[in-house]
């Protein structure tokens, strides 16, 4: 190696390099740095002590600067696996794991037996996902050192997780066999073999897991008793011996009774799908539902499920038993509990009927009872008819006359309010539940979240200050940090709401900030959970990191960004963006510690790029979540605007395999179809994209006749109505404002099924796309249409409710009767 | 309403109710290093839609044997959302969490924390769960409140 005379130094920097690699790893970064002045002083060329310089800065708050050294120690010493290790560690900082994994691998070029940097380079493999290297990496490390446990048990995970069932298998049967002098009631060694018995159970040699788990369950060397129980129950009823299977259930269910798998579990062993209940098997397993009532007295879990099965007397009998039991407790749950049950449209009229029943007969002799009944039917009613609220809070305003102090009913209130379009109203309600019970931080995160619904954002954001660090320099701070996704994603929503787009987005950012961090902190459980040998807790950790992105707080935040995006590159943000940074100019006090570069989100409002950035937050969804029709249609929004035309198609082919009827789906063929770019392709292109387009829509009908046949398809359908409306604009502009005005005045008819949602986009649209004269219109039809509601009324006019509704007397202060 | 033991899927559940319900809270690495240490002892209570509406999150105190103290457990969070109440989620949850601290890990006791001024989750602790103050420890919380520490042995179980 000739270049190794380069990389020599003499006796004394050596052992200072030494040196520096040691106050390194012990976190003495002045120390080492000076160190490493010392030796360049002496050799200013020497490229690994230019790195290792420069990864001491990085650590020393001197980022950039550190970044450039390490990056000079790379052209001085390319050869040098120090120098790679270094720039990979930097990345690896930097959470950049692609670019770290690279840096590693090449540092392995000139080390291949780095122990280090192998160990590091397969925790990368696994944080990105790279099975095939990561079983390489694994194998070359217990080659160098078989006599290192984590070798063997790491192998075998790479193995499974690449697929490769029978090797991994192979190689923990090999190590167990080398395993002795195990203390009694170790639990980390009996994890690895409750392991060993579930991959076994994967391979499908299922008489082999059962043999393995009862020899360990014998010997004790599975300690936990309830996975013992619970994989034998499994691995029995897989080997079709369900006498057996039945028992171990019935044994789990005694210690577990309300386990909703154990229950699956027992009736399956016993011949019968719980999911799939016909006529000939729904009489045996009311028995047993029966008999497991009378075993577990003290379980809630047999007669609630045996409600899901039953039908006709049966079910009204037992229904009425249950719903008893429930409202004399007071269990406030009740009607959350056995809403599920409604899907059955006869089992929902029955349980009103019940409860109406038992409300009428207890007003007089058990008030509490009582209360919980009309309680329970002002849910009903508002389930059975959201629009429709006036029974629904007849029901709650009886109980609350008869109860004033109970924070439940008070909230159950607010929601009816909320559903029916009054925010005002309903945040007003909710603080009403608060100023119960101060202490319950439940109802104080309720009431912030009307509050937020309701555009209250600085009240809001005093009452859950209540509630937060007092050290925090903020509530919202706190609560960002403590991960809060409801408060990021109800902040971001009023701020949207209200018209304030740049806070929104911050708001939206923050989320995607959070989940980023989720899939981070995966990162040391690589090799924790090797250690610990908690192998099937760390597969359940892979797999949840695997869906992370499908959270519904996810999914609402990338939508939410991505359509604010899309206003900005229409060019609407613009002015808000002008308005905003003024009021920005205007705080010009110095920040607080932690500095916040942009606390506006005016920087994230001038986005270069900003389909670029919407794309990446939507892209992760198409994967996670095929079926959901917001998802596609927001790809297609910005596909279109991308100029991405088959991405567009494929999006619109997705929700037809949905719904193919979908008025998102119309409406957006109308706008691929009459898309202005699209008309400038050249002819090539529009015969391809032509071809896609098949099957979408007929090919040889004109635009409007389309858009007439759809809405004759869609009788009676106010979305159907509001998406022939838009594409109809989109056709032909100007010249039909008045048949759209016509339309949408339409949907005013009581016999047009109307949510509040469309009614508000429709008001939007006339208002601030076809600007046309009849908005005003419109929006007192509204009124009249939704007479509860608040949403349509004008601003002033809300205001005056809002004061008349502050202007009442607070509930009685009392503590809630329990 | 369904009780099962926590897996990682439903950490996010977990952390969600307990910054609904309680004034401790902890990022998503404090719940997965419990999940990833200790995946016996946790478990949840979900609605029909599989929303998580009580939790126990519980582990072993490690140091015990440096302190002298018998192997014991020790709940870190327990609560179960306002609208889920009188249903003895609480109760269940914890009688699941601490026969998992005996037969595993031969938990003599288990122990919490608790606001001295919190006395709701003191009722509930005491009254409903069976625990017993153990002694205060002044000045536990990062602003400044005392803790409560209660035990339960679990010996006769």
């Amino acid at each position: 190696m000739a270049l190794s005379s380069k990389r020599a130094l003499p006796a004394k920097e050596t052992a200072l390099f030494k040196s520096l690699l040691q106050l390194y790893e012990t976190r003495q970064y002045k120390k080492a740095l000076k160190v490493a002045d010392q030796i360049l002083k002496k050799a200013p060329k020497h490229g690994e002590t230019t790195s290792m310089k420069g990864l001491v800065l990085t650590n020393l708050n001197r980022k950039e600067e550190g970044i450039q050294l390490v990056k000079a120690g790379i052209t001085l010493d390319i050869d040098s696996h120090i120098c790679w290790h270094v720039f990979g560690i930097v990345h690896k900082a930097d959470r950049n794991y692609e670019e770290a994994l690279k840096c590693y691998l090449q540092a392995l070029k000139f080390d291949k037996d780095n122990i280090n940097i192998l160990r590091d380079s397969a925790q990368l493999q696994v944080q990105l996902r790279q099975y095939e290297p990561l079983q390489e990496t694994r194998l070359a490390l217990l080659k160098l050192r078989p006599n290192v446990r984590l070798g063997w048990v790491g192998l075998t995970v790479a193995y499974h997780l690449n697929n490769k069932l029978s090797e991994a298998r192979t190689v923990l049967q090999q190590y167990l066999k080398t395993v002795k002098g195990v203390p009694d009631y170790d639990f980390e060694f009996s994890e690895l073999l409750t392991y060993y018995v579930t991959l076994t159970e994967e391979t499908g040699d299922y008489a082999d897991a059962l043999q393995l788990l009862e020899s360990y369950a014998k010997d004790r060397s599975i300690v936990d008793k309830s996975a013992i129980l619970t994989i034998k129950a499994r691995l029995l009823q897989k080997l079709g011996r369900s006498n057996e299977a039945a028992e171990a259930y019935d044994c789990l269910l005694v210690q577990s009774p309300e386990s909703f798998e154990y229950y699956q579990g027992y009736f399956l062993a016993k011949g019968i799908d719980l999911e799939n209940i016909s006529d000939e098997t729904r009489p045996k397993a009311l028995e047993l539902f029966q008999a497991l009532s009378e075993a577990l007295p003290k379980a809630t879990s047999p007669r609630r499920l045996a409600l899901d099965i039953a039908s006709g007397d049966i079910f009204r009998s037992m229904a009425g038993a249950y719903l008893q039991t429930g409202l004399v407790r007071g269990v406030p749950s009740l009607f959350s509990d056995v809403k599920a049950l409604y899907r059955d449209t006869n089992k929902q009229d029955v349980i009103g009927e019940l409860v109406l029943h038992f409300s009428s007969r207890l007003a007089e002799y058990d008030p509490t009872t009582y209360v919980w009944s009309l309680y329970f039917l002002a849910q009903h009613h508002s389930h059975v008819s959201p629009t429709k609220p006036e029974t629904a809070l007849h029901f709650i305003n009886t109980a609350l006359e008869h109860t004033p102090t109970l924070p439940e009913l008070y909230m159950i209130k607010a929601r009816i309010l909320k559903r029916c379009g009054d925010p005002i109203g309903a945040s007003q309600t909710m603080e009403d539940a608060r100023m119960l019970d101060f202490q319950d931080r439940f109802l104080n995160t309720k009431s912030a979240k009307y509050l937020l619904r309701d555009g209250l954002i600085e009240q809001a954001n005093s009452v859950l200050g209540l509630f937060t660090k007092k050290d925090a320099p903020s509530p919202g701070a706190d609560l960002e940090e403590m991960q809060s996704l409801l408060y990021l994603l109800e902040e971001g929503r009023a701020y949207r709401s209200v018209g304030k787009l740049s806070l929104a987005l911050k708001r939206y950012r923050a989320v995607e900030k959070t989940f980023s961090d989720f899939e981070d902190d995966q990162y040391d459980f690589h090799s924790y959970c090797l250690r610990r040998h908690t192998l099937n807790a760390y597969h359940g950790l892979l797999r949840f990191e695997d869906t992370l992105r499908s959270h519904p707080a996810y999914v609402e935040s990338a939508l939410a960004a991505a359509e604010i995006y899309i206003r900005i590159y229409d060019g609407g943000a613009k002015v808000i963006g002008a308005a905003t940074s003024q009021a920005n100019e205007d705080k010009e006090a110095a920040p607080a510690a932690p500095v916040d570069d942009d606390p506006d989100g005016l920087k994230l409002l001038n986005a270069k790029k900003p389909l670029e950035e919407a794309t990446k937050l939507v892209r992760p969804l198409e994967e996670l979540l095929p079926l959901d029709i917001r998802v596609w249609t927001t790809s297609f929004d910005l596909a279109l605007r991308r100029g991405k035309y088959l991405q567009a198609i494929r999006a619109l082919r997705a929700i037809q395999n949905v719904r193919a009827d979908d008025p998102e789906l119309h409406y957006r063929v109308v706008l691929l179809k009459t898309s202005p770019a699209s008309t400038s392709l050249s002819d090539r292109s529009r015969v391809v994209l032509a071809k896609a387009l098949d099957g979408l829509t007929p090919p040889d009908v004109p635009l409007e006749e389309l858009n007439t046949l759809f809405l004759q398809k869609n009788p009676g359908s106010a979305a159907a109505a509001f998406s022939y409306c838009r594409s109809l604009w989109v056709i032909k502009g100007q010249a039909v404002i008045s048949d759209v005005e016509e339309s949408l005045l339409q949907l005013a008819r009581p016999e047009i099924q109307l949510s509040i949602e469309v009614a508000l986009g429709a008001l939007e649209f006339l208002q601030n796309v076809a600007n046309s004269a009849r908005s005003e219109e419109f929006r007192q039809a509204m009124v009249k249409r939704f007479p509860l509601s608040t949403v349509f009324k004008t601003e002033s006019e809300k205001a005056s409710i809002r004061t008349d509704l502050q202007a009442k007397p607070p509930p009685p202060e009392e503590p809630g009767h329990e | 309403m369904n009780i099962r033991l926590a897996t990682a899927g439903d950490l996010l559940g977990m952390q969600a109710c307990n910054l609904q319900n309680l004034p401790e809270n902890y990022t998503l690495r404090y719940y997965l290093y419990h999940a990833m240490t200790w995946p016996s002892l946790s478990y949840v209570a979900e609605d029909s839609k599989g929303r998580v509406v009580g939790y126990i999150l519980a582990k072993m105190e490690e140091d015990a044997a440096e302190k002298n103290e018998p192997p014991h457990g020790h709940v870190t969070s327990i609560s179960v959302l306002r609208s889920y109440r009188r249903l003895g989620l609480a109760k269940k949850l914890m009688l699941l969490s601490q026969e998992a601290m005996a037969t595993i890990y031969k938990a003599e006791y288990v122990s919490l924390h608790v606001r001295k001024s919190n006395r709701a989750a003191i009722g509930l602790y005491r009254d409903t769960l069976g625990f017993e103050v153990h002694g205060v420890e002044a000045k536990y919380y990062a602003d400044g409140e005392d803790a409560l520490a209660m035990r339960l042995s679990l010996k006769e179980t």
